[in-house]
Order: structure tokens, then sequence, then C-alpha cells
């Protein structure tokens, strides 16, 4: 119930969004943030009263895991107009709402449960907090540099495609250490913890790794090439949608160790 | 004229090698990433018949990460980042104290102590699984003594597990071990790692002594010896039933006379001993591992972290200015 209203709110705030954008004098809509934070706000009571109820926090599962990561996108849009490094152009809180409301219709879908089932010995352990909500954050900054780099290659004005490709970097600038820690650091130390092994090529730390050294590339990539070339949208686009069939694909093609997750 | 070897060194050095190596590590994990890695050879015939089973099995795509052109590459990349985490370092320190920045240098240092460690780890590192019942004991490797003392099982309403544990006694000190909670112990950690039950086949003789015997264990009786080799199943009567009520011990009987199997039901007769049906036991299935590249791993990761933060800390700032 929480999360379809906290949908309808993306909803509407999406189409408020959608009108302003094609308003010509780059007004900005007085209540779409808002409306995103409300969202935010809903999502994050509905982990809460998930965890009360299995006594643990409830991010052990794919609905929660997609409740979360929309709830913090709903978050980051209404962060948007405030962080200065990141305030931007409209068309970036409009990508970032949509891609809250996808992630909410996929954990509405048959795909993901919303059955509450509170975790097996295995989950049971403070590091997968630490792990699963850095890597989210992590991803959620990757989201807003998505977002930004198909900007970025989709503009043809010349000042437009410098700022996307500016938020681009902040974006994954930020994400970066906050994703490196939480999908390897913490990961690999819980793995020890767990199962007595840092690292088993397992096919979820192996595509963790992969969307890792994506964006490692991408921030070399910038050292030695100063321009805005098109391979650095590219190698966003790609890490982002590598990080996102590391979050899915993974879970219902490929089976591991993080079977469970 | 630039030196042969000063050649070498800005070539080893480049961050554009860098990039083109980390883009080819990248390569060899999305096929590793795709390819089922270190199973049988018949389940690349099954799963990828014809030609590309053949082209797996011919270059190791089956174990990409410990085959050679990955182990060659990732040398190189190690060459790559000590050369130039050496060059960016003493270059930083030139600069006036203000005006360093030594977080790729301490990112840097800590992949390459996160390698050397890991090397350390697949060289060193030995594991080994053992099941003990209650009362049980088994010896490390050094002398120590391990029983378990009690085991705890938790379920959830549902009957999914909530809680393993085993609470052992090592050198006489009491412990308890949880999976996501090992214990330490001189250089071994102790990992609850399974959790099964076993069943033992009972028998009784008419002065009711009982004797019970683990399945693949033999015993001694007065006109030979019985081997309990394993259990056939039933299936169960009616919902509910226990899976074992209805099942069979098949024995190995061996005498004079020669060897028989015999399969027994709950009240046959073997010998001077009455077949009285199963007895079942938890058993704690404990993973004791030791590590030497333990600390070099960790360091690593905790400079990583440090590194990166450090690496990114004004992108940090500026978002939250």
């Amino acid at each position: 119930m929480i999360s379809t209203i906290s949908f309808a709110l993306l909803l509407v705030s999406l189409t408020v969004q959608a009108v302003y954008l094609f308003r010509k004098d780059g007004a900005k809509d007085p209540v779409s943030n808002w409306l995103a934070l409300g969202a935010g706000i809903l999502l994050l009571a509905e982990i809460i009263r998930r965890s009360v109820a299995i006594r643990f926090i409830a991010l052990t599962g794919m609905f929660e895991s997609l409740v979360f990561l929309a709830c913090l996108v709903s978050i980051l849009v209404f962060a948007l107009r405030y962080l200065r490094s990141l305030r931007a152009e409209r068309a970036i809180a409009f990508g970032a709402t949509a891609l809250a409301v996808v992630f909410l219709a996929l954990a509405s879908s048959p795909l993901a449960p919303a059955d509450i089932k509170p975790p097996v010995p295995a989950l049971q352990s403070g590091w997968l907090i630490l792990h699963v909500s850095f890597t989210f954050i992590g991803e959620v900054f990757f989201a807003a540099g998505f977002v930004s780099a198909v900007l970025q290659l989709a503009t043809r004005n010349e000042e437009k495609r410098k700022n996307y490709d500016r938020l681009a970097y902040t974006s994954i600038a930020i994400g970066y250490p906050i994703f490196t820690a939480g999908a390897l650091v913490f990961g690999a130390v819980w793995a020890q913890k767990a199962w007595g092994i840092w690292w088993s090529w397992d096919p979820k730390e192996t595509w963790a790794l992969i969307t890792w050294l994506t964006y490692t590339a991408y921030l070399h990539f910038r050292l030695v090439r100063k321009n805005t070339s098109k391979v650095m949208p590219l190698l966003v686009i790609a890490g982002f949608l590598i990080a996102m069939f590391t979050f899915f694909g993974v879970n219902f093609l490929l089976s591991g160790l993080h079977s469970y997750a | 004229m630039k030196r042969f070897s000063d050649t070498v060194y800005d070539a080893l050095r480049s961050v554009k090698l860098a990039t083109v190596l980390i883009v080819l590590i990248a390569v060899f994990a999305v096929a590793g990433g795709i390819i089922p890695q270190g199973r049988d050879e018949s389940f690349y015939l099954h799963k990828f018949p014809g030609a590309p089973a053949r082209i797996i099995l011919a270059l190791d795509l089956d174990g990409i990460f410990s085959g050679m052109p990955f182990l060659l590459l990732a040398t190189l990349f190690t060459t790559n980042l000590t050369v130039c985490s050496f060059h960016r370092f003493t270059k930083e320190l030139k600069k006036p104290r203000g005006n360093r920045r030594h977080g790729p240098d301490i990112l840097h240092i800590g992949l390459l102590v996160f390698i050397f460690g890991g090397l350390l780890t697949a060289r060193t590192r030995s594991e080994t699984l053992i099941y003990l019942g209650k009362g049980q004991e088994a010896r490390l490797p050094e002398g120590s003594s391990i029983v378990l003392m009690d085991l705890r099982e938790e379920r959830y309403p549902d009957g999914r597990p909530k809680s393993w544990e085993s609470a052992i006694s090592i050198d006489e000190k009491e412990s308890t071990i949880k999976v996501n909670s090992p214990l330490r112990y001189k250089g071994y950690t102790i990992y609850q790692q399974d959790w099964k039950s076993a069943q033992h086949a009972v028998f009784e003789d008419a002065a009711g002594m009982r004797l019970s015997l683990d399945q693949g264990a033999k015993a001694k009786m007065a006109e030979g010896s019985v081997f309990f080799m394993t259990i056939e199943k039933g299936a169960p009567t009616e919902i509910g039933t226990d899976e074992y009520a209805n099942a069979e011990a098949v024995f190995l009987l061996e005498n004079d006379s020669g060897r028989k199997i015999l399969r027994a039901r709950k009240g046959d007769a073997i010998g001077l001993f009455t077949f009285a049906g199963f007895e079942e036991e938890a058993i704690s299935g404990l993973k004791i591992v030791r590590d030497k590249g333990f600390p070099l791993v960790a360091a690593g990761l905790a400079l990583v972290l440090l590194g990166t933060f450090l690496t990114y800390i004004r992108k940090l700032k500026g978002m939250l200015a």
C-alpha cells in the first residue's frame, strides 16, 4: 500500500516535471521535488516497517532492494535542487524520477515477491547493511551519471554537452568511492567473515568487479583524454547498465553464492 | 635521445597502458562472468554443444581466472601499477607539503598490498571441513583439540533456518561459533559451515543392551561382523509420517561362511540382535581455515577504502557545500 502511494506520488512528480520540461523560460516547478521527497520518506517508512516486522534491516530480498533503491533515487531527485555541484538541468531530475518509477514498477512485478521474511543465518550480519546500503547509494549516483551521459549524447548544444559531461563526472566521482566501499571492500570483508574466503569469482562478485572496472576505466580515460569524447558518456552508460545487470540479471540468469539476494 | 630504459619506464608508468589493461581485465571478467567457471568437461559439452564447447575447453575459458593469458595480464597490470605508484608518489613528494595529494598513491599501494596478500592467500591457504556429532573430538594440525559440546538449531515458523550454533571446547576453553561469527584461534579460523542430521542403525540384544552403528561403520558381533551400508527410504504411508519409519537398512554381514547383503526393517533379527530402527543425530559441519595472507589482504582493503575516499573527497565535499 505504502509503495503504491509512493508510486502515485512519483508519477505525479514525473508529470509535473514533463510539463515544465517544455517551458522555454527555464522556470522550475514548485512541487515535483517535494512530491519526490514525500515518496522517498514513505518508502523509507516501508523499509522501517518491514525491518521492525523481521527485527533486522529489511534489505535482504529483491522487493526490499528495489524499494530501497527507489527511495534513494527519490531523495536524490529532491536533493538535486539543493546540492551545488549537482544542481542541474531539469532533464536530469526528470530522468532520475523516471528511473525511480521503473524501480517501483519492477518491485510490484512477480519478479519481486513482497512477502516479509526474516533473514536466514547467512544474511544475519552487520556487514550486510554496510555492503548493501553503500552499494546502492553508489549506484544512485551512477544513475544520475547515466541520465547525464544519455543527455550528453543526445544534445547538440556544445555548452549543454559540457555541462552534462561535468555532471556525469561529478556523479561518478561521488558514487565511485561509495560503490568501492560497499560492493568490493565491505562485500569482501563479509565474504571472509561468512565463508572464510575474500573472493570466490561468484557471478555476482565477478559482475560487480566488471561494474567497478568500467567506472575505473572511465576515470582513467578522463586523465588521458581531456576533451568530452563520446567514449566517456558511453562508458558511463555501459557502467550503469552493467550495474543493473549485476543487480537483476545475475539473480535471474546466473546462480551462485548470492542466489538468495 | 631517450635511453631505452627511460622509454620502457615511461611505457610502464603510462596511464594509457593502465586504461588499456583495465579494459582488457574487464573483457576477461565478462567472459568469466558469462561462462560458468570450474565445471566438469561434460557440463560444457552438454550446455554449449558442438563448436562452442570445443572452443571453451581448448582456450581454457572454463578456468579463465587461473589461465595463463589472464595471469600474464594481471602480472603486466601489477607491474604497471607498481611503476605508476612509485612515479606518482616520488613526484608528489617534490611538491610543497600543502599541495600534495596522496589519495591515489594510497589507493594504488592498497591495491598492490591486496594483490600480494591475495597471492600469499592463494599459495598458503588451507581449508578443511570436519563433521562432528555431540561429544565428538577433532584435532587441529598443531595438536589443539576441538570437542563439540552442544549444537543449537532454531527455525522460523515457516520452517526456514533462523540460527545454527555450535558450542565447542577448544583446548578446554569454551566458545560458541555461529554463521557470520567465526572463532579465531592460534592462526586458524573456525566457521559454522554446515548442519545436517545423520541416521544411526540401533541394535538390541535379548538382555536389552543397545549398540549404535554409524552409516559406513562396521561392528563385530559374536558370529561375525556387520557393516552398515546405506538406508533405502520407503514412501511415507501418510502425510507427516517420518520418512525413516518405513525405511530399510542395508547391511553387509560377514562370517566364516562368506558375505551376505541383508535388508532389515525395524524388528528384524540380525544374528543374536534385533534391529531396533534408526536414531537421528545432529551433526555440525565446521570449516577450519588457515590463511597467512589474511593480514595483508585486510590491510590492502583498508588502504583501498581510505585511498578512494581521499582521492574523491573534494567531490564529496563539493556535493555537500
